[in-house]
């Protein structure tokens, strides 16, 4: 592919070429490219990661200090300083995934609101240094289910596939088994005003106007409730197919949390 | 085996209560003793199950010790129920069991929740304490989210529509208009209620049980102790629990709560009564569309007519076979999460003697149901009552 022949991918403009893959964030001001509301380096890293993963196989990679290595772990790369496979951050919201010189190239995004992407900048600064106000999910509880959470690592008990995890079923414990496919369709869905959602998400939602989640079977089979991206344009609708990406959560005790969020197909 | 009955119950106002849980404990308690028209001493009790999520943290600990202290129970055996706001329905049973086992002949079981004390951020956090931690909340839902995902499926499903709960809401403001214990007194038009604010779409805020400070108590009592301390007794006549996966997304269905199923059939068995045999209930309308699933659930109405059966008026007072939350309910009387359970039941044990106001008196009541759930339906607590003993 040349450079003019970008997709849309999970929500962002990925540029796929022989001996890798450039990602950027599809918002721009001014002709930058800035992170959407719920995007970073990480949330790219593994976007274009997941789109070569249908060209080749990756297993280990090199980052820089920009890439949250958790989530890669999550996600079954490991990292390795000698890896083939390099991702570079850039200085605007662009990562470059290559064997060989960083993937480079321009790209038309869209135009994001400049003041609502600085008031977006500015909860996540403010977010990050909030404390949690009792029980929560902690570090440990959330890296623990963090390959269910990222990569639909599932289980199996006879013929049943399982997801999110379960300890026991009856008198069995269920096996490790593949990772599920990451689509489904809609259930149920709601949007819940900034009132209605909870506390992790309250600096966030009034300048998102609400966050929406929906319930979703996925094609494998378990059901499953998750954030809709927060720059999804559209409504979602009973029946409809969603398909999933890497995003952020939230952030508390100065550590932001990534999940699976639903993308409208 | 001894039959149980309720001697005596009482509760706070519910609402913005000036009482701290001290306070209002004691005055839940002093209420139901005086409703006890025998001799009565508090050191008669013997055992106390206190129900409450203990909201805020201001008591995690203890809290059963520190409230029975300030209510002439010294020195017995006390206990926290926590089931999420389905606690006190289930201190009630474990209370019942106290009796039925033989262990004790005067139990007390009661309620608490300090809700309206916190900062607006804080009480959403201790809202969203009851659902699964890590997969629901992270995925933003609490409660009004997750009973809005069970609302729209139930539309797509049956054919039901936000206008069935507009009518549950207009109904149960109706219901506490004249409710002296009621946090939300007022009547509300099908008008405004139909355009209030969108909460978790469908659901608005006036699909929403407010949150409320309040405690309730009640007092039970083995069958030859009772007639000693009332003429009156209203009979447990049968009680039953139930739970479900804790997160939406393990139950075979979201538009159904099996936890009520499993603990209707046990009370109903119990009791040798059926849905039909029910004159009034006092059921857990947390969000309008949970009462929608409470009356297919406990058998009022078949599976996915709840809809029909709200928009068709047959919950209102005296209108149809069975009356659906005489008090107002959670959405009008309010939602002390903790004392809800034991709430239902002084509501029940005062219907059935006849002694609430006039305008909200169900007729002729004999046998009346309490419905009390935990969270999105992991938990839940059937217990039926009676005039006559079984």
């Amino acid at each position: 592919m040349s450079s003019n022949e970008c997709i849309r991918w999970q929500g962002n403009l990925a540029c796929l070429r022989i001996d890798g893959v450039m990602v950027k964030s599809r918002h721009t001001i001014e002709g930058t490219h800035v992170f959407g509301p719920d995007s970073d380096h990480t949330t790219l890293a593994v976007s274009g990661l997941s789109l070569l993963s249908d060209e080749c196989t990756i297993q280990s990679v090199c980052i820089d200090g920009n890439i949250e290595e958790s989530v890669l772990l999550a996600c079954g790369y490991s990292i390795d300083e000698g890896a083939e496979w390099t991702i570079s951050c850039g200085d605007e919201a662009c990562v470059s995934i290559s064997k060989g010189a960083i993937q480079k190239g321009r790209v038309d995004g869209f135009e994001i609101n400049e003041v609502f992407h600085s008031q977006i900048s500015d909860a996540w600064t403010a977010e990050l240094s909030a404390v949690s106000q009792g029980a929560f999910v902690s570090e440990q509880a959330y890296l623990s289910g963090s390959s269910a959470r990222m990569n639909f690592a599932s289980q199996k008990l006879d013929d049943s596939l399982i997801w999110p995890p379960r300890e026991m079923i009856g008198n069995n414990r269920p096996e490790e088994a593949m990772p599920l496919r990451a689509s489904g369709i809609i259930e149920s869905w709601t949007k819940l005003s900034a009132g209605g959602a909870p506390s992790e998400f309250s600096l966030r939602a009034p300048i998102l106007e609400g966050i929406s989640t929906v319930f979703v079977r996925l094609i494998d089979g378990p059901c499953g409730v998750f954030l809709i991206v927060d720059d999804e344009d559209e409504l979602p609708s009973i029946g409809g197919k969603v398909g999933f990406a890497i995003r952020r959560l939230y952030a508390q005790n100065g550590m932001i949390r990534y999940g699976l969020k639903a993308i409208i197909s | 085996m001894v039959d149980v009955a309720v001697v005596g119950a009482g509760q706070t106002k519910y609402g913005n209560h000036p009482l701290g849980l001290k306070g209002m404990w004691a005055e839940a308690a002093e209420t139901a003793y005086s409703s006890i028209d025998g001799d009565f001493e508090p050191s008669q009790v013997d055992e106390a199950f206190i129900g409450s999520v203990a909201f805020g943290g201001a008591q995690l600990g203890n809290t059963a010790a520190l409230l029975t202290e300030h209510s002439g129970l010294d020195n017995i055996p006390v206990r926290r129920v926590e089931n999420a706001c389905a606690s006190s329905g289930f201190a009630f049973r474990d209370a019942w069991m106290a009796i039925k086992s033989g262990q004790a002949d005067i139990v007390v079981a009661g309620g608490i929740e300090k809700m309206n004390d916190l900062s607006p951020e804080r009480k959403r956090f201790w809202l969203g304490v009851s659902g699964d931690t890590e997969w629901e909340r992270l995925a933003g839902l609490t409660f009004p989210g997750t009973y809005a995902l069970m609302a729209r499926r139930h539309f797509h499903e049956y054919g039901s529509n936000h206008d069935d709960l507009v009518h549950i809401s207009v109904k149960n403001h109706m219901h506490g208009l004249d409710n002296e214990y009621a946090h939300l007194r007022k009547d509300v038009s099908f008008e405004k209620a139909q355009s209030g604010f969108m909460v978790a779409d469908p659901l608005t805020l006036y699909d929403c049980c407010p949150t409320s400070d309040g405690a309730s108590c009640v007092i039970l009592a083995a069958d030859h102790v009772a007639k000693k301390l009332t003429d009156d007794p209203i009979w447990v006549l049968g009680s039953g629990a139930g739970s479900d996966y804790l997160a939406l997304h393990d139950r075979p269905s979201i538009t159904q709560i099996k936890a009520t199923q499993l603990a209707s059939t046990k009370a109903y068995s119990q009791a040798g009564i059926t849905a039909t045999d029910v004159d009034l209930a006092e059921v857990h309308d947390c969000f309008t569309i949970a009462e929608l699933l409470a009356t297919e659930d406990l058998g009022f109405a078949d599976r996915g007519q709840g809809g029909v059966f709200a928009r068709n008026g047959m919950g209102r007072l005296n209108e149809g076979d069975v009356t659906i939350n005489p008090s107002g309910g959670l959405k009008s009387k309010g939602h002390p999460l903790g004392a809800t359970g034991t709430g239902q039941i002084v509501e029940v044990f005062k219907q059935l003697r006849g002694e609430v106001e006039q305008s909200r008196q169900v007729r002729d009541a004999e046998i009346a149901l309490t419905h009390n759930v935990g969270g999105s339906g992991a938990t839940c607590a059937v217990n039926i009552f009676g005039r006559g003993g079984k």
